[in-house]
């Protein structure tokens, strides 16, 4: 025994160390994508002051974009049932709201493609079609990351790994998912609501 | 119930020795945090020798007025001149630090492992093959950006610099995201936050700063590397104008330059903090501030918002500029009072209700000529002197920025962090090694480092108020203008100062060398060494010398304080 006082030693609890790792990496994952979009404001204020247009009149479409935002708002409602089946040691509705959640983030995949497709925009036109490519290219990124997160999260629940008393993983992709719908939210609002 | 918790890793068996890393498969696989420290410190400890050989070349050919003496030309004398900065800061300073608290932080806070094992491992191993590629494309022609146009070939190696960059950047962030973790939640039973070590309190601030303002950096390097590899231009990557000579490196040149640089000098103050009351042989006496200053410190050195494209260019004028500027001195002033406040306690009359226990040992003064004394005083005193250099960097009548001042607050940030992670190296070496390493050569080691680090950073400081450019041969798109932007106000002056530049970086150079030979020496030696050599107070001082495979040979108990070794040491007189 190490003695460092005269009191015994506590029962050790467990920690939650996945939970505070996934902490800092949402972070540091949303530190880089307000990285890059700062610049993107910066380069349209730029744009607007010395030739007035960003991007060409009537490209980039609210619509498919707002599908995307209310499917990720919806995710965070399955997400959630989620951590709270897992909690309530209710497997099965667990099983099926990873599930749904997973589903959810390739429909956002398919919509976002689309959305990419549909403007025709060329990587190296100009400064407002790169940065449109760079911005939701960021958050495609992300998002394959939270997909993935929450699939591993789902295989490791079929295999029986979580519990009431071990849900940390649960919450912890539950995080990272959030803070991607989070993304998105400032995507929409920045490069789709007020162009 | 399907229940499939292990039991807490702390009761679980454990093995009696941690050997070291002997062939390639031990080091491919293994998830023993004191292996993979000790890879982070060869790696930084390599490219600390390579980075001072670099410093010693670029300053011989800083005191010439053509760059085409050693280097060939402007653009290869830029590439290696980036080179140096970002390797300083990113493959020696960060590595250097993130290699000490892979092995030390999870013993002072009483854990088994490192959270994450196998991501801390991943980490090293990215950092070694991000470093490789950056140091290698440079070679071939790469580097950040470039000054007077260049080939398709330097186009890809330029490619290739920036994927090592962000591979590196990668690789803290992925360590730091471990040693934060392990501060935040794998902390013994009874340590709370303002009881765990100085140090590593000082890796949790310096690593979740780096963590807020690292992915930035990584963010511009993504942007400009898609602008280069396909994109409209935006980010200075086209290379066939003025405009673009150097934008690359502009826009990353925040990373080393107030406030960020200080981001990497955070556990200098943890590492004073950590040694003083160990050569005092008492309590720190101002722990609690300590931790408070550590924070501050921290904060003012959060320096993100300073990158070029969100101040619309030059930040000089803004306030939050000026006054993280005007600041940053305060903590670190605050950390030295706070450790002569320690020594003070120690020699001179005790003040009223202290306890005669919290003195440990014999009184003598041999802790403050040992060699993690003088590095902890001598880096302290560095990081001094670069918040102030820093502070006289934003007052406005002076008009500092892009001068030679820059480059003197970044040296003595940098080297402060180095004499620091070098003297705890010598100070952890039984925990990080199970060798002690020669007490002789690491006092010269010291004062040779602190010493080159002055004379250095004294010249560029000097020169600054002599209207030096920070980088000689600024923007010389056409290569007739390959010359000094403007003639300083003083040439003979400016001449001499870059002798003084060139002279202290000859003697950095050899006290790496001399670190080297001491732990060559070390290795040869093999001699045992005591578990707590120094009177060391914190957790790791409480296993063997070199620790067990699970650090503790028994679980630690309780934690009371932010000494638990002080604590025991008292208990034991008590009962006596």
């Amino acid at each position: 025994m190490v003695a460092t006082t005269g009191l015994p030693a506590p029962e050790i609890t467990r920690p939650r160390s996945l939970l505070v790792g996934t902490m800092f990496a949402c972070a540091a994952a949303f530190m880089f994508f307000l990285g890059v979009v700062g610049i993107y404001v910066v380069q349209r204020a730029e744009a607007r002051d010395s030739a007035g247009e960003w991007f060409p009149e009537g490209v980039v479409e609210l619509g498919p974009s707002g599908f995307i935002f209310w499917t990720l708002i919806l995710s965070i409602f399955t997400i959630q049932w989620a951590v709270q089946a897992i909690n309530a040691d209710d497997r099965n509705n667990a099983y099926v709201a990873l599930a749904i959640t997973g589903l959810f983030g390739a429909a956002i995949f398919n919509q976002l493609w689309f959305i990419i497709n549909d403007t025709g925009f060329a990587l190296a036109a100009d400064d407002a079609q790169f940065m449109f490519f760079v911005v939701n290219g960021t958050f495609i990124v992300f998002l394959i990351a939270a997909v993935v997160f929450v699939a591993f999260t789902f295989i490791r629940a079929l295999a029986g790994q979580f519990g009431p008393r071990r849900a940390e993983a649960v919450s912890a992709a539950a995080l990272f998912w959030n803070t991607v719908v989070f993304m998105w939210a400032i995507v929409y609002y920045l490069i789709y609501i007020t162009k | 119930m399907t229940m499939t918790e292990s039991p807490p890793v702390s009761e679980t068996a454990l093995p009696a020795a941690s050997p070291r890393v002997v062939g390639l498969f031990d080091a491919l696989t293994t998830t023993d945090h004191k292996r993979i420290g000790r890879l982070w410190l060869r790696s930084g400890l390599l490219m600390l020798l390579a980075g001072t050989v670099l410093g010693v070349v670029l300053s011989i050919e800083n005191s010439n007025s053509s760059p085409d003496d050693l280097f060939g030309g402007v653009n290869s004398f830029f590439q290696y001149f980036s080179l140096y900065r970002f390797g300083l800061v990113l493959l020696v300073v960060a590595p250097l630090f993130v290699g000490i608290a892979t092995v030390i932080v999870p013993m002072q806070v009483g854990a088994t492992n490192i959270a994450f094992p196998r991501a801390a491992h991943s980490a090293v191993w990215l950092f070694m093959i991000g470093a490789g590629t950056t140091v290698v494309s440079v070679v071939a022609g790469g580097g950040w950006g470039a000054l007077d146009g260049v080939s398709s070939g330097e186009r890809d190696a330029i490619a290739l610099t920036l994927v090592g960059t962000a591979l590196v950047i990668a690789s803290i962030l992925l360590a730091s995201v471990c040693i934060a973790t392990t501060v935040v939640s794998l902390r013994t039973s009874g340590m709370n936050l303002l009881r765990v070590p100085l140090f590593a309190w000082s890796m949790l601030v310096a690593t979740s700063v780096w963590l807020l303002t690292l992915p930035v950096a990584l963010s511009n390097l993504a942007l400009i590397y898609f602008d280069l590899r396909g994109g409209p231009g935006t980010f200075g990557t086209r290379f066939d104008t003025a405009e673009d000579a150097g934008a690359v490196y502009t826009q990353l040149g925040w990373l080393f330059e107030q406030p960020q640089i200080y981001a990497f000098a955070i556990p200098v103050l943890g590492i004073l903090g950590q040694f003083v009351p160990v050569i005092a042989r008492r309590r720190h006496a101002q722990h609690v501030i300590a931790v408070a200053l550590i924070g501050l410190f921290g904060l003012l050195s959060v320096g993100g918002w300073s990158q070029p494209f969100f101040q619309g260019g030059s930040h000089d004028e803004k306030f939050i500029f000026i006054a993280f500027g005007l600041f940053a001195a305060l903590p670190v002033l605050g950390s030295i009072g706070g450790a002569v406040a320690t020594i003070a306690k120690r020699s001179g009359a005790k003040p009223s209700g202290a306890k005669p226990s919290d003195e440990r040992g014999p009184s003598d003064f041999s802790g403050f000529v040992s060699v993690h004394g003088l590095g902890a005083i001598g880096a302290g005193l560095l990081l001094l002197a670069a918040t102030v250099a820093g502070l006289a960097r934003v007052i406005e009548p002076f008009d500092l920025g892009g001068r030679t001042t820059v480059t003197a607050v970044m040296n003595l940030v940098l080297y402060s962090a180095v004499v620091a992670a070098i003297a705890g190296v010598w100070f952890w070496a039984p925990k990080i090694s199970g060798n002690k390493l020669p007490d002789s050569t690491g006092r010269l080691v010291i004062v040779d480092l602190v010493a080159g680090a002055l004379l250095l950073s004294v010249a560029d400081f000097v020169n600054g108020f002599l209207e030096v450019p920070a980088f000689q041969y600024q923007v010389p798109f056409d290569p007739a203008q390959s010359v000094l932007v403007a003639e300083p106000s003083n040439q003979g002056l400016v001449d001499l100062m870059n002798v003084i530049s060139a002279l202290g970086a000859v003697l950095i150079a050899l006290g790496v060398l001399g670190v080297f030979a001491a732990l060559a020496k070390a290795a040869r030696a093999g001699e045992p060494v005591a578990d707590n050599p120094f009177g060391g107070q914190s957790l790791e001082w409480a296993t063997s010398s070199p620790p067990p495979s699970g650090n503790f040979s028994e679980p630690p108990g309780r934690v009371a304080s932010e000494a638990p070794l002080l604590d025991a040491h008292r208990d034991n007189r008590e009962e006596a």
